[in-house]
């Protein structure tokens, strides 16, 4: 469309004047002035160079849409491939999947809600707060049901922690498979989450001495359920309502979920409707068909919570390739269920040299933590690696550590360090070596 | 409790009957803070809010079984009953004999597969519990409507699950007196979770031989530019239909900025008049004129130009 195209629009309005519906409505968009420069905008940029110096951009020297355009707000349309994605052929439908946090456009610790990863059992579940319950029972001396308006009138706090799949990286075990970082480390995701602190529930409740299992369940049509052990729920254990500063997205389990920092983010039970206090484990099938690790004797090992260290480069990446010799910012994530992370390295050759990368982040416990590291690419193949280290010592395995104990098998907890291939031509592809 | 001792050996030495009664007292405190009966720091509602959960709402919600039997329902269902229920309600997605359609779970089979380089994770092969499976079914299944079998029919399904799994016989009655006596062939194979089970050290020079590092695996990056694939036309009419809600209907649901309304026959007759291939064209061009504007792609440049022709079809398809 052409640049000078508001004397015509102009002209079609006069034309068209008249006391139809449509005239009016145009007429209408005319002396919105905003809106018809927005349009104006959209149809400038497609001349490519106009909008470059010398010239002034079409932008700055109109009008642009006026207040509450978007009353809740939206990323720039120039945004728009960042969003989730689903890989079709590892779920039988879309009501029972998963997709995955586009980590290669994401910037900082914290994902923004539209972003992160979803996973559903049975679908996504449109809840009423004002009819949602918590019910808490079991062995407890007055079992209660709490309204979403009790559970904001209690103490409330924050922490900023990651939430992340058990299976984030599981299709990998056997060999390279998928084609970028939104896939191969996807189900990942950091967060603010607010709420209160299962152990002031419990308290409320009266649980007893010699409960030590709870049965969290969620009010979707999988009625989500895992057994918690009451070490954990009195240690760190949170029913959040917030995220990010707002109501919980549906997707994350809005109008409330479980946050169990550092473990499975299966274990964090969205929607969550009931907290049943017990003294033995439930064995849901989320935590025996399931989310158990099956090793290469046939056995099996069960109630693995802890999502242990683990990190990967975000850029360069597929999705970030190289476009030309020169100097580059390599950047990454790092995370260990087990506290804070203390080191990243990085490994230009797949694994020959480490370099220790500065950590461009807040570093908090059980958080995603950034990691940087400047790099002059002379144009050749690279191999590259990163390699965290929490707060108690464990070094991020390779692959063949992992398989030498747990076999190609056990789906969950790959936390192996990861190669990317830079291409000569700056392509980056998803490998695994020797 | 921190006055007993004082009161039993006060500055006089003696130990009177009051002081007694106080260490007894304090016995007593101590038995039910260890016997479990009462917290250390009792809080028991403190903040006093919430409603007491009533046994009959309990009953409503709380749905689920422990292995050792406990949450099961009176009821019963026999192995004959849940093989009609079976090809009801559960075999469009297990098959009729557990064997699983498509991605669908597969419910039987796969007996001695767990060292496999391809294991079978069937219920005779991998489950631990038969509680799991009674409580999974009447959780969640069947997958288009939870919790809608009753107590008997849960029952029948769980028994003829088993029934495919070769663990009971074809007459067998499933109830809750009977329940317990089945176990899963898998169930002592389960162990805790072992890690940290492996160490790494923090080598940062000449850690691995130059020589020894081979590529084996590589998938390369998908560039996100390329046109969707052929699909055929009930696909490219759903395809349509749903970027229609998410990105136009805003305009030709309301006809703003002189849009041609979806359903409103007279407002595409003009447009269809010009032809199919002018008027995707110009969707996905941009359009201003005689009879409004409109950006192009309607200002949503990141749909495909197929993407753009799709949901014009659905579009005209739908107002004629």
């Amino acid at each position: 469309m052409k640049h000078d195209a508001t004397p015509e629009n102009a002209k079609s309005v006069k034309v068209s004047a008249g006391n139809d519906r449509r005239s009016f409505m145009l007429a209408g968009l005319g002396l919105a002035g905003g809106a018809a420069a927005g349009s104006m905008g959209l149809l400038a940029d497609a001349k490519a160079g106009s909008n470059l110096p010398p010239d002034v951009p079409i932008w700055t020297k109109s009008l642009g849409s006026g207040v509450v355009a978007h009353p809740y707000g939206q990323p720039s349309r120039y945004e728009a491939q960042v969003e989730r994605r689903t890989v079709d052929w590892l779920t039988a439908d879309r009501m029972a999947s998963i997709s995955f946090t586009p980590l290669a456009d994401l910037k900082g610790i914290i994902t923004p809600s539209g972003l992160v990863f979803e996973r559903y059992h049975s679908g996504l579940p449109e809840i009423d707060p004002g009819q949602h319950r918590l019910m808490i029972h079991g062995m407890v001396k007055q079992p209660l049901l709490l309204t979403m308006d009790d559970l904001m009138r209690m103490p409330s706090v924050s922490v900023i922690r990651f939430l992340e799949c058990p299976a984030n990286g599981g299709m990998e075990w056997r060999g390279a498979q998928m084609t970028g970082v939104q896939f191969t480390h996807g189900m990942l995701a950091c967060c603010e989450w607010t709420g209160v602190l299962l152990s002031t529930l419990l308290e409320e409740v009266g649980f007893s001495r010699d409960a030590s299992w709870i049965l969290a369940e969620g009010a979707d049509g999988a009625h989500m359920s895992r057994s918690i052990p009451m070490e954990k729920a009195l240690d760190d254990t949170l029913v959040v309502y917030a995220q990010n500063g707002e109501a919980l997205r549906p997707e994350q389990g809005y109008p409330l979920r479980l946050i169990n920092p550092g473990w499975e983010g299966n274990t964090c039970i969205k929607w969550l409707r009931r907290l049943e206090i017990g003294d033995k484990p439930w064995y849901q099938r989320e935590e025996t068909s399931k989310y158990t690790d099956l090793m290469p004797d046939g056995k099996a090992r069960e109630f693995t919570f802890v999502q242990e260290c683990n990190s990967v480069i975000t850029s360069p990446s597929p999705e970030k390739p190289l476009k030309g010799k020169g100097k580059y910012w390599i950047e990454g994530l790092a995370w260990s269920g087990r506290g804070k992370i203390k080191h990243v390295d990085v490994s230009l050759d797949g694994g020959i040299s480490w370099r220790e990368a500065g950590i461009t982040s807040i570093v908090l416990p059980r958080a995603l933590t950034r990691f940087g590291l400047e790099f002059d690419w002379d144009g050749s193949p690279a191999l590259l690696q990163s390699r965290a280290v929490d707060e108690t010592g464990y070094v991020q395995p390779t692959y063949q550590q992992l398989r030498d104990v747990r076999g190609t098998n056990s789906i969950y907890h790959k936390n192996a360090i990861h190669t990317w291939n830079l291409q000569p031509g700056g392509t980056v592809a998803n490998v695994q070596l020797s | 409790m921190y006055n007993c001792p004082d009161s039993i050996t006060d500055s006089q030495g003696r130990v009177g009957s009051v002081s007694l009664f106080k260490l007894a007292a304090a016995f007593v405190v101590l038995f039910l803070l260890t016997s479990g009966i009462v917290n250390a720091t009792d809080r028991t509602g403190y903040y006093g809010l919430g409603t007491p959960a009533s046994p009959e709402e309990i009953r409503g919600w709380d749905i689920d079984i422990r292995p050792d039997g406990k949450g099961l329902p009176e009821g019963q269902g026999s192995v004959e009953d849940g093989e009609f229920l079976y090809e009801q309600q559960c075999a469009e997605c297990h098959g009729s004999f557990g064997e699983g359609v498509g991605r669908f779970p597969v419910l039987a089979g796969g007996e001695g597969t767990l060292t496999d380089s391809r294991p079978s994770k069937t219920i005779g092969s991998y489950w631990a519990h038969t509680s799991t499976l009674w409580d999974y079914i009447r959780r969640t299944m069947p997958f288009t409507a939870p919790e809608s079998l009753t107590s008997d029919e849960v029952y029948a399904v769980t028994a003829y699950v088993l029934y495919l799994n070769d663990l009971i016989e074809d007459d067998f009655v499933l109830s809750r007196d009977n329940f317990t006596s089945i176990e899963l062939p898998n169930n002592l194979n389960f162990i805790p979770d072992q890690r940290p089970d492996v160490a790494n050290g923090r080598c940062m020079q000449d850690c691995k031989d130059p020589a020894s590092i081979r590529i084996v695996s590589s998938v390369m990056p998908v560039v996100r530019a390329v046109a969707t694939p052929v699909i055929d036309n009930r696909a490219a009419q759903a395809a349509g239909e749903k970027i229609y809600g998410q990105y136009c209907s805003l305009c030709h649901k309301s006809g703003m900025g002189g849009a041609p309304i979806v359903g409103e026959v007279s407002d595409w007759q003009d447009r269809e008049a010009g032809g199919m291939v002018a008027l995707k064209k110009r969707a996905i061009d941009g359009y201003t004129g005689q009879y409004g504007f409109m950006p192009p792609k309607g200002g949503f440049t990141h749909l495909t130009d197929q993407e753009i022709e799709e949901v014009v079809e659905y579009m005209v398809d739908s107002s004629q």
